[in-house]
């Protein structure tokens, strides 16, 4: 008899991908219950999620815009939970990027002229990477758990953002906190000319196969997984810790900083309070949901921004709340998690 | 600062204390047992939403508090089926928990309580019930025997839970599933079901932490009300390294932050309120990057126990 961890015997069967589908049809059915108790018919309520979520170009395009940061975030958290760092921090994460890139949008638009994009999605890379790299310091050299440190850094990251749009950053007369709105010139590229698509999804699918290569077919990601599977094994390998450590903050603050930077730049055009409450904590229930491996996040990306879209429509369309999208996407982690018990942190 | 402010300032550290502190007990309760306990925010919140909708519906505040424990107590058993029978990893248990409570308390209040729109509740609060004698002592009485109810009750929480794990067989047991549930194992008790009770318990402190805001310090129920004080409690219990009265000062300690932030402008500090608002989670990471490695979890701490 051990302590060790052995694979629970689980009512449910099947491969991976099929668990995690049975886990979407199963919150999916309990909040149909919760919607019938509420007087309602669900099948009408789904039927106009869906007809939300792709009834027309315009909302698709909405959702793949929602997707992208969604999907960048997540990547970063599934590399992290790969390697056994519970990095809870990417909200605070994005928040800082956008903050750093809507600086560099809002000064460098004279001076840099057209190279105020790249350098406003630089400084958004490098803020999301400093706050990560902070968390990880403060993990590595004084121990605290890195759960708390990136939940405690989150609500720093959220006043930070609060403190500039309220004070330097600020527009005068708006009624509400927001930057005024950016140069042209920094605004983020059309994917289609004549849309709102930004490109921001093409690089999100494109990270997301980078992390695969990178975790399947290179060094450092072999480095990673043998981090998070066993702590002993990478420690007689020579793996060091701090390290994979250090190395999977800053990839999930980089692509994180990417996110905060594509949503300012691309979306809103100018900082807002509060672009981006809950696309954190959206990016780990997605990784989860994907089972910590990076090309699934993409469809699991999507599923959580289209049902956001499209249960907003269903709120203005038929009057039920639109937070019945936290129960689906709860129920549905909670049955991954148990579906899949700790399987999905094996090598 | 005159003595009046003085004064205003303690009770309200006291104030703002208080939910954390019930929440952290409960928190101490599952931690010792060996469940990290990232869910006590969604807890926390189901407790106030229970609350408020079990003293609306009924018209008693009894019901109300009751309602508040079942509240709590139905998403530690969530995360208790989870974790013991599924084996799930504990922190992001934790966290879908919370992201459960977030939507269910929110949906629920729209839907099943006021038909499509939020409903406007006003729940009468939790009066204060002075202590006699004690409560006429100068200062002193003031602040710690003219509290409402769930204030006692978290106090007296910190010392029951003091006694309960170090002098009593249960507490034992409970400390050893956290600590080496192979000999609790072996000594007769399941570890698994200790887990599972002491998250049952800690669900219905922590609702009832929930309860304070909503019923005794707010009076109505709003989506997210708890604001990560779930998180700070969780906080407080590693400051005061996973005992009562240490985590009793923890909480004490984010208490007088906060408190002190609404203060800034009575004291004419020279900063802006975002910045004070920051005090409290830099205090919170400071003392723990202070207390560092020296800082030791239950040593069983997230790990999984089979019977096999």
């Amino acid at each position: 008899m051990t302590v060790a961890a052995i694979m629970p015997r689980s009512p449910w069967r099947g491969g991976l991908a099929w668990r995690v589908i049975q886990s979407v049809v199963w919150s999916l059915v309990i909040t149909g219950i919760l919607i019938l108790m509420a007087g309602k018919n669900p099948l009408v309520a789904y039927q106009h999620i869906v007809l939300g979520a792709f009834g027309s170009w315009d909302r698709v395009i909405v959702g793949l815009n929602k997707a992208a940061p969604y999907m960048l975030a997540g990547v970063g958290v599934a590399l992290c939970f790969r390697g056994n760092v519970a990095n809870m921090g990417s909200e605070g994460q994005i928040a800082m990027g956008g903050l750093a890139a809507s600086i560099v949008a809002l000064i460098g638009a004279g001076a840099l002229g057209g190279l105020v994009l790249p350098a406003a999605i630089v400084a958004g890379i490098l803020g999301g990477a400093a706050w990560a790299a902070i968390a990880a310091a403060i993990n590595l050299w004084r121990g605290v758990h890195e759960v708390l440190v990136t939940l405690m850094m989150n609500f720093i990251a959220w006043l930070i953002v609060a403190e500039f749009l309220h004070g330097p950053l600020g527009e005068m007369d708006a009624g509400f906190p927001q930057t005024p709105m950016f140069d042209n010139a920094a605004w983020l590229p059309k994917l289609v000319a004549r849309t709102d698509l930004h490109i921001g999804i093409v690089l999100a699918v494109l990270a997301a196969i980078a992390a695969h290569g990178v975790l399947w077919h290179t060094v450092i990601g072999f480095r990673w997984r043998l981090a998070g599977a066993s702590d002993r094994a990478s420690h007689y390998a020579g793996v060091s810790r701090a390290r994979s450590v250090l190395g999977l903050m800053i990839t999930s603050g980089v692509l994180s900083g990417i996110a905060g930077s594509i949503e300012v730049l691309g979306v809103h055009y100018r900082l807002i309070e509060g672009f981006s409450l809950g696309f954190g904590f959206n990016a780990i229930a997605i990784a989860l949901l994907a089972t910590l491996k990076p090309l699934w996040v993409i469809p699991a990306a999507l599923f959580f921004a289209f049902l956001e879209t499209g249960a907003l429509s269903m709120q203005r369309q038929i009057g039920i709340p639109s937070s019945l999208v936290l129960v689906i996407q709860g129920l549905s982690l909670i049955f991954v998690l148990c579906a899949v018990g700790r399987g999905g942190r094996k090598v | 600062m005159d003595a009046a402010l003085t004064i205003d300032f303690l009770s309200a550290t006291v104030r703002i204390a208080t939910p954390i502190l019930l929440a952290a007990m409960g928190g101490i309760l599952i931690e010792r047992a060996g469940t990290f306990a990232v869910g006590l925010e969604g807890m926390m919140l189901s407790g106030a939403f229970f609350g408020v909708v079990g003293a609306y519906l009924s018209g008693s505040i009894v019901m109300g508090l009751l309602a508040a424990c079942f509240g709590g107590m139905l998403f530690g058993a969530i995360v208790a089926v989870a974790t013991t029978r599924f084996d799930t990893e504990h922190m992001v248990t934790g966290l879908a928990a919370n992201l459960l409570a977030l939507g269910f308390t929110s949906f629920a209040l729209r839907t099943i309580v006021g038909r499509g729109q939020a409903p406007v509740i006003h729940i009468p609060l939790l009066q204060p019930l002075p202590i006699p004698f004690l409560a006429d002592i100068p200062v002193i009485g003031t602040l710690l025997f003219r509290q409402p109810p769930l204030t006692y009750l978290a106090f007296v929480a910190v010392a029951a839970i003091a006694v309960f794990l170090r002098r009593t067989r249960g507490g034992l047991l409970l400390t050893a599933s956290g600590e080496n549930p192979l000999a609790v194992f072996a000594a007769g008790t399941d570890p698994i079901r200790t887990r599972f009770v002491a998250l049952l318990g800690g669900g219905v402190l922590a609702g009832l932490a929930g309860a304070v805001l909503s019923l005794q310090q707010i009076g109505t129920f709003t989506d997210g009300m708890t604001g990560g004080r779930g998180y700070m409690a969780l906080a407080a219990v590693i400051v005061g390294r996973w005992l009562p009265l240490g985590t009793l000062a923890g909480c004490l300690m984010f208490g007088a932050t906060e408190a002190l932030q609404l203060r800034v402008q009575a004291f004419n500090l020279p900063v802006s309120s975002y910045v004070i608002q920051m005090v409290p989670y830099l205090a919170a990471l400071l003392v723990l990057a202070g207390i560092g490695r020296t800082a030791r979890l239950p040593s069983a701490i997230g790990q999984p126990f089979r019977h096999d």
